[in-house]
């Protein structure tokens, strides 16, 4: 659906549910995972993380007990993992748990909560986890990911022993689709996947995934080049999505109205600190992406734990952190620069001292690239259609970068 | 840019500020090797610094004194090694306040008075003491993290009460300083600290520092060797325009420690809930000490202090971001 009424473009998509408005705490409820992504940011998988349900009751009676730092009127509980469905039984015990002591406490998430779920697909006709979906269908959403094309996915999605792993989610799909047929699915897109993203993008929706949400990664991974083949598979799919008329139901966040203008706001892009991660410790993190598991070069950086509670002082940084004092100058006066998306967790990991006030932009060349396409696919649909279709109001803000 | 050099002279030197300094080690090197101490002098003589040489309790040497004799120097020396370095800038700790008998004979003195928490109580009768025998104090919270509202309220009392005998001392022809009271009314800007920008510090161990309490917190996060050209990565989150709290505060007589921030928020340029509080108790005495100034018929040519309604300009920062234009203006 498209969020401007009787707009025939869908191709932008909608922000996710109350996303403003929540608070989004992530359980990292294992640090395992099936599969062995070679992209993925979490380089130190093992089966020891694993979240004790005790923890997790601690942090929940912390977040609905501290009412005077944790103000979001409701709450999306985001269980993650390595793959969260491995431990789907202790997360069915969590979120018991959650809806008790919120309906006890007359909490108001106890009327306004979701739990969430990002997953690699493969164990979603598990019996355990169909009854866990069974059971809380009102209030979930769940993203498969599946990278694309079975050449692109298995590219990157492989087991252990080197194994693609497209066949063994591509099955799970229709079930899925099915229950939720609203999903979207997320795809990241790093130097040896640039020729594959138009077929993919295509076979997703093809799929009957009707949203995509696509990025490239923030790691410095790119070659010379990559930025021309990247806006030229950007120019086939613009073409695709237009001569096919795809754009009337589908969406990729790639294409995004609001895209390659200079910056008007000094807003930070990155939701890290107002949303929450907790491990199997019972620490408290920005976003995932600062637990140990998720850095390569720096420490895990915590804001607390689920005993002692929210660390006021470490949540400073990321609560006053915006655009100009982490960026380069060059930032500040480019002309396409909205759009232009940093990871804070990547950047503290990448930066050359331990802070995360400095912005990488190894996707410089990537975002202008990006650009180039995304004009060239409003201009040609405007055209097509005869209206300026940039000067409309806009569907929504185009997919955040996780 | 660059002024001053300090130069920690041996491990159990006087802290002067917001850290503990370290303990002698039995049998170890506690004192900075005397090729060191001649590169550090070496590099304040070619740099254009000042020295700033903090003192243990105990004499050094003939070699050591010949070579701080060589430069353009102030001392930090611990009360109880006056003495023997007159002129020095004293380091008073609230825990051993000194007596009548001790001070007796001091004038014009410039005193730093290191407060633990545990001691704000006796913040104005000390400085009762020592007001009359200063120059200058400064005050500064040896122990700041942790601090509550009960601290707050404590030390807001501690310079009210103090107020008067400052505005009665205003009256004199050298009228002492109190930082955390006369300075804001000076300034028109920010005054901080600012480490690794108009000073740097050379450690016992011979190296280089943003600030004595970089070297006790880890002696292996240093800047370098001594050298022509020091690197400071990430420079630029030291300077105020790259701290999105105190660019936009008025607390100008604030240290804006930037290590108190790191040990606190994790990050340089982000002051702790903390400091910033201290620091507006200090600003709220400071108006109303002007506001009183005022009333006894001086004061004049001093600049307003607005009244504010916020105690931690975090909560400002946080509500609305600086716009990208204003920030270039900066
Ligand atoms: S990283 Fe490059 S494209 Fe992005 S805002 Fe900076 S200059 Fe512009
Ligand atoms: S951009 Fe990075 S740090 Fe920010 S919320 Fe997403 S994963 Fe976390
Ligand atoms: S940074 Fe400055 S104010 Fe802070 S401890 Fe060091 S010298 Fe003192
Ligand atoms: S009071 Fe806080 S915001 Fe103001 S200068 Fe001091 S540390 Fe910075």
């Amino acid at each position: 659906m498209s969020s401007v009424k009787n707009d025939p473009v869908k191709i932008e998509t909608d922000r996710s549910w109350e996303a403003s408005r929540s608070k989004n705490v992530t359980f990292v409820v294992t640090e395992d995972c099936q599969l062995r992504c070679r992209y993925c940011y979490m380089v130190g998988k093992n089966k020891a993380g694993r979240l004790k349900f005790d923890v997790a009751r601690r942090a929940i009676d912390y977040l609905l007990g501290a009412r005077d730092l944790v103000t979001e009127p409701s709450v999306v509980w985001d269980f993650i993992g390595g793959e969260p469905f491995l431990e789907v039984e202790l997360i069915d015990r969590i979120c018991d748990y959650f809806k008790v002591r919120a309906y006890e406490l007359d909490h108001p998430w106890f009327e306004r909560y979701r739990f969430s779920f990002s997953t690699n697909g493969l164990l979603y006709n598990d019996a355990r986890v169909q009854r866990y979906i069974a059971k809380n269908s009102s209030h979930l959403s769940v993203q498969i990911t599946v990278d694309g094309t079975r050449a692109k996915h298995d590219l990157q999605r492989v087991y252990p022993d080197g194994r693609g792993s497209y066949d063994d989610v591509a099955r799970n799909i229709p079930r899925w689709l099915e229950q939720f047929p609203k999903s979207s699915t997320k795809v990241t897109v790093s130097s040896d996947d640039i020729p594959r993203i138009k077929e993919s993008v295509l076979h997703l929706w093809g799929l009957g995934i009707k949203e995509v949400n696509i990025n490239v990664v923030f790691e410095d991974v790119w070659k010379p080049g990559d930025d021309e083949r990247f806006e030229a598979q950007l120019m086939a799919l613009a073409d695709e999505t237009i001569d096919r008329r795809l754009y009337e139901t589908r969406s990729c966040s790639f294409f995004s109205k609001t895209i390659g203008a200079p910056y008007v706001d000094n807003n930070n892009w990155c939701g890290a600190g107002r949303m929450l991660a907790v491990d199997h410790r019972g620490n408290f993190y920005p976003c995932v992406r600062f637990l140990g598991f998720s850095l390569q070069k720096r420490p895990a950086l915590t804001i607390g734990n689920c005993l002692d509670g929210l660390d006021r002082n470490r949540l400073r940084p990321f609560l006053t952190l915006d655009m100009v004092s982490q960026s380069p100058e060059e930032c500040l006066d480019c002309g396409v620069a909205t759009g232009c998306a940093w990871c804070q967790g990547a950047n503290y990991d990448f930066a050359d001292t331990r802070t995360i006030f400095q912005r990488s932009v190894a996707i410089c060349r990537m975002h202008k690239a990006r650009v180039r396409a995304n004009n060239y696919f409003w201009n040609r649909l405007g055209r097509k259609l005869g209206r300026d279709l940039r000067a409309e109001p806009r569907g929504g803000e185009g997919a955040g970068p996780c | 840019m660059l002024k001053y050099l300090l130069v920690v002279l041996a491990r159990d030197a006087t802290s002067f500020c917001h850290y503990e300094a370290g303990g002698r080690r039995r049998g170890g090197a506690d004192m900075i090797p005397l090729d060191r101490l001649e590169a550090a002098v070496l590099f304040a003589l070619k740099n254009n610094l000042k020295v700033n040489f903090l003192y243990p309790g105990r004499r050094l040497g003939r070699a050591y004194d010949k070579l701080v004799e060589s430069v353009d120097h102030v001392k930090i020396v611990p009360f109880a090694a006056r003495s023997g370095h007159p002129g020095a800038i004293l380091v008073v700790e609230s825990s051993e306040i000194p007596g009548a008998a001790d001070l007796a004979g001091l004038r014009g003195e410039n005193f730093i008075l290191r407060l633990r928490r545990a001691d704000l109580p006796l913040l104005a009768a000390a400085l009762k003491r020592l007001l009359p025998r200063a120059k200058r104090i400064n005050v500064v919270l040896a122990d700041v993290a942790g601090c509550g509202e009960a601290e707050y309220a404590e030390y807001r009392r501690q310079l009210e009460k103090i107020l008067p005998e400052v505005l009665k001392l205003a009256a004199r022809p050298d009228p002492p300083e109190l930082n955390v009271l006369t300075d804001r009314l000076a300034l028109g800007r920010m005054n901080n600290c600012e480490a690794g920008l108009a000073h740097l510090t050379v450690g016992p161990n011979g190296r280089l520092y943003l600030c004595p309490a970089f070297y006790y917190a880890d002696p292996h996060e240093s800047l370098g060797e001594i050298r022509g050209e020091i690197g400071i990565g990430n420079r630029r989150l030291l300077e105020l325009k790259c701290a999105p709290i105190c660019r936009i505060c008025d607390a100008y007589q604030c240290k804006r420690c930037v290590f108190l921030n790191r040990a606190l928020t994790l990050e340089l340029n982000t002051p702790s809930a903390e400091q910033c509080r201290l620091a507006h108790v200090e600003r709220e005495a400071s108006r109303l000490y002007l506001g009183r100034l005022r009333e006894s018929g001086s004061g004049e040519g001093l600049a307003d202090i607005p009244e504010i309604a916020y105690q931690d300009p975090f909560d400002v920062a946080v509500e609305k971001k600086m716009s990208i234009a204003d920030f270039k203006k900066l």
